[in-house]
């Protein structure tokens, strides 16, 4: 019972509240990932979960549209780039603000780039080809090259080790909070937890269409949270229960599940990526052409993949290196794909004068379909003649051994498709495989150095084909990602790198 | 009992010295470097290199030892080299969800093991005593996972009844928090209770014979009286005991349950610290288990004090 003199107030309150009530219809978007970022500065990390949770918050200067075309974010327009590729000269758009009120201009990007060569992994690969990055007023930069290097632009578009534009004043080795120029600001972050962006109402949005991650960003929802489950089944339960919008990296055994459910859907990214088995070039067995000849030889790579995913709507044995559809697709060399073929295998080895040294593979259960592989090729390799020794570790250790040439021969791996052949490690001579046929480096040089796109596509036609007959690495066909999202979410497009700026739940 | 104390005291004092050092050791023993792993896959060597520089990972083993005994003695555990935030903050921040996780799971436990336990001594051998045995070897061999996935999957996913993983978001309050505790509490109740029950029984049917137990019955006192305000009392010393125990044992960590669940307690912290080779985070959670162990110990030590007037120290 209410006492006479509480009711003024009570109804007071209410009013009150009433008035201030949040609004009807407050969007939230819940995305289950694979777990806690290890950092929130994308220049300083390469994993795939810190681009997905960063580039709603900060931008790079370039990015990619739905066909893997390079695209402006940040500059106004694609760069002008001297006769001999060794300037390029980018302009600014103007009144941009970052998300603590300052304004973007030339300094920023210039201390940004500086920053991006000096610490992260794709910018230090390249550092030794800049001769310097410099401001040509408050809104033009000059990247100066030592060494024409095509690939620059792709780069400066990827979202992974990213060259992302912070204002200059929070620029240092580590950057304590992160500050960026995207459609949604962090506002908290509880690790372990959850990450929780919101809309950043003074976001400026570009006026081209969206198109992929490019054009216009729309900020449907108001709020984007970002929850680390690094158990599998629980991002499937939590998905299928309603708690999760979207979710991550699902294992394909639940795809059943997800498909029969009413209230969600799967999401199918085909394809989403290709297993390797990197083969070591500076020491060990794989140095002599003909055993590795005779490894991809032996290979069954239908087989293999069969093993890893179970189902045809998850893998393709697909030997070039790039997909169906993209630019850069290619037969070159392709009649060593899936050769399953142990005689010729085993007459390889006779002629390399095989002694039984056993082939060491390293691997991992922590992706299990690394694994499978490994088991099926290991039963194949010893019928084709050779002694295999696996090594099945966990991660962590993996990531140690790979990086000493005297602890394994093959390691397996694997990557998303990248838009710029030339981002994938494996091909550089200093990489940990330290592949340094000469034939493919004059390739490589004259690809990384050529600006002319349709030379540029031959010109990989012979790395690709160098790749087979060097037997640099091994692709292992390609395979599809599971993702799964409500059935009502719309505005998601299938993407390794998943943007949610345009979600929205009818 | 001030000597007692100091003696239990001293003791505890050299039990987390030895975790200490042991956790030092052991996981360095551990192939596999944070750096690399921090980094991400297309990192080069020499990021990882430049990295470990940073972090005071190259220092030589007997100053990283050294040093981190210094300050874990004045209470600073060093800084987590994933999350980049002292270690003690890292496990403040989850001792919300194991503390209450533990008790909650404890008073399943209890609520499932004591009522049984009891009227099983009390009825021994009936069919219920027989039932009550069987069901309790099943829930002990019964692995949590598989229970937690059971019940994650048909009790929250498919019938709605809780939330399937997690602890809320940013919007959820103290109440909301502890929504999300109950399911895993279930599951963990469950598998806790067996030792619980049998020792319970166990406990209770050697007090039921004892003569005390017939001289209250032949004075004409009521059966609930009997049992309930005599007999459990005295029996309380095993039981008590293991209630103590099976609590050291929830708040270390109950590793699988919080993985499956989602739950941001110092379990899954201890997992996702070893696969990220954080070594401060991982010496840091042993030595905080070690710590409330011992202190648990001692504790269930001290209770027997007031059950039991018979025991001094």
């Amino acid at each position: 019972m209410v006492h006479g003199f509480m009711r003024l107030p009570l109804v007071g309150a209410l009013l009150i509240g009433t008035a201030f009530a949040a609004p009807a219809h407050a969007e939230v978007i819940n995305v289950a990932i694979v777990g806690e970022p290890s950092t929130l500065d994308p220049m300083i990390s390469t994993q795939d979960v810190v681009s997905i949770v960063t580039q709603h918050f900060v931008e790079t200067l370039y990015t990619f549209d739905s066909a893997w075309n390079i695209v402006p974010l940040l500059a106004t327009s694609m760069p002008e780039i001297s006769e001999d590729g060794l300037v390029y000269r980018i302009e600014l758009r103007e009144g941009i603000t970052f998300h603590d009120g300052t304004g973007m201009d030339s300094a920023d990007a210039v201390a940004s780039l500086n920053r991006w060569l000096d610490v992260s992994s794709r910018g230090g690969s390249i550092a030794d080809k800049v001769a310097e990055i410099v401001a040509t007023g408050d809104y033009g930069i000059e990247i100066r090259m030592n060494e024409a290097y095509s690939p620059l632009l792709s780069l400066l578009a990827f979202s992974n080790s990213a060259a992302v534009i912070y204002p200059e004043e929070i620029i240092g080795d580590t950057i304590e909070s992160v500050v960026g120029t995207g459609p949604y600001q962090l506002v908290e972050h509880l690790p372990d937890q959850y990450i929780q962006l919101a809309r950043f109402d003074d976001f400026v949005p570009r006026s081209e269409p969206a198109d992929g991650g490019s054009g216009a960003r729309a900020q449907v929802p108001d709020e984007v949270r970002f929850l680390p489950v690094p158990d599998p089944n629980t991002r499937v339960e939590g998905l299928l229960s309603g708690q999760y919008d979207f979710a991550d990296a699902l294992p394909t055994e639940a795809y059943d599940r997800i498909n029969s459910s009413e209230n969600v859907e799967p999401m199918l990214l085909e394809p989403f990526g290709w297993p390797v088995f990197a083969i070591n070039h500076k020491a060990g067995l794989l140095t002599d052409l003909n055993i590795r000849l005779a490894l991809q030889a032996a290979l069954p790579i239908d087989d293999m993949l069969f093993a890893a995913f179970g189902d045809e709507k998850f893998f393709v044995v697909d030997g070039p290196q790039f997909p169906e559809g993209w630019s850069w697709r290619n037969e070159a060399g392709i009649e060593y794909f899936n050769e399953n073929d142990p005689e010729k295998a085993r007459a390889l080895l006779d002629e390399a004068g095989y002694d039984g040294t056993p082939l060491r593979i390293l691997t991992s259960r922590q992706y299990e379909f690394h694994f499978k592989m490994a088991e099926v090729a290991n039963v194949a390799l010893q019928a084709a003649g050779f002694n295999v020794q696996l090594d099945v570790v966990d991660w962590a250790t993996l990531g140690e051994r790979r990086d000493d040439p005297a602890l394994w021969d093959v390691y397996i791996t694997h990557s998303t498709f990248l838009p710029e052949p030339a981002l994938t490690s494996l091909f550089p001579a200093d990489s940990r495989l330290g592949w340094a046929d000469p034939e493919k480096e004059e390739i490589l040089t004259a690809f990384t150095t050529e600006t002319d796109l349709a030379t540029r596509q031959a010109l990989f036609a012979d790395l690709q084909r160098r790749t087979f007959e060097d037997v640099g690495f091994i692709k292992i066909g390609g395979f599809n990602a599971l993702m799964g999202h409500k059935a009502n979410l719309s505005g998601v497009d299938p993407s390794p790198w998943p943007y949610f700026w345009g979600a929205s739940l009818d | 009992m001030f000597f007692y104390l100091m003696r239990r005291l001293i003791g505890i004092a050299i039990v987390v010295l030895m975790v200490l050092t042991i956790a030092f050791v052991i996981v360095r023993l551990a192939p596999g470097d944070p750096a690399a792993l921090m980094l991400g896959p297309d990192a080069t060597p020499e990021d990882a290199v430049a990295l470990r520089e940073r972090l005071g990972l190259n220092r030589p083993i007997l100053v990283q030892y050294l040093s981190f005994v210094a300050n874990a003695v004045r209470g600073d555990l060093g800084t987590s080299i994933f999350f980049n935030q002292p270690v003690t903050q890292v496990l403040l921040a989850r001792a919300e969800p194991t503390i209450f996780l533990a008790l909650f799971s404890l008073l399943m436990a209890l609520a499932i093991a004591t009522p049984i336990g009891i009227y099983a001594a009390y009825r021994r051998g009936s069919a219920l005593d027989q039932t009550a045995i069987s069901v309790a070897m099943l829930a002990a061999s019964i692995p949590s996972f598989w229970t937690g996935l059971m019940f994650q999957r048909y009790l929250a996913t498919d019938l709605g009844w809780f939330p399937a993983a997690g602890y809320g978001g940013p919007d959820a309050d103290f109440l909301e928090r502890m929504r999300h505790l109950i399911l895993p509490s279930i599951v963990l109740g469950i598998v806790n209770s067996a030792l619980i029950l049998r020792f319970t029984r166990a406990s209770m049917l050697d007090i039921l014979g004892e003569d005390y137990v017939r001289t209250a019955r032949s004075k004409g006192m009521g059966e609930p009286r009997v049992v309930l305000r005599h007999a459990l009392k005295n029996a309380g010393i095993p039981i008590i005991t293991v209630v103590g125990l099976t609590f050291a044992l929830l708040v270390s960590g109950a590793v699988v349950t919080e993985r499956v669940f989602n739950i941001p307690g110092m379990g899954n912290l201890v997992v996702s610290a070893v696969l990220r080779r954080d070594y401060p985070v991982i010496q840091g959670t042993l030595i905080v288990v070690a710590t409330l162990y011992v202190l648990i110990n001692l504790i269930t030590d001290l209770l027997y004090l007031i059950i039991d007037k018979r025991v001094r120290y």
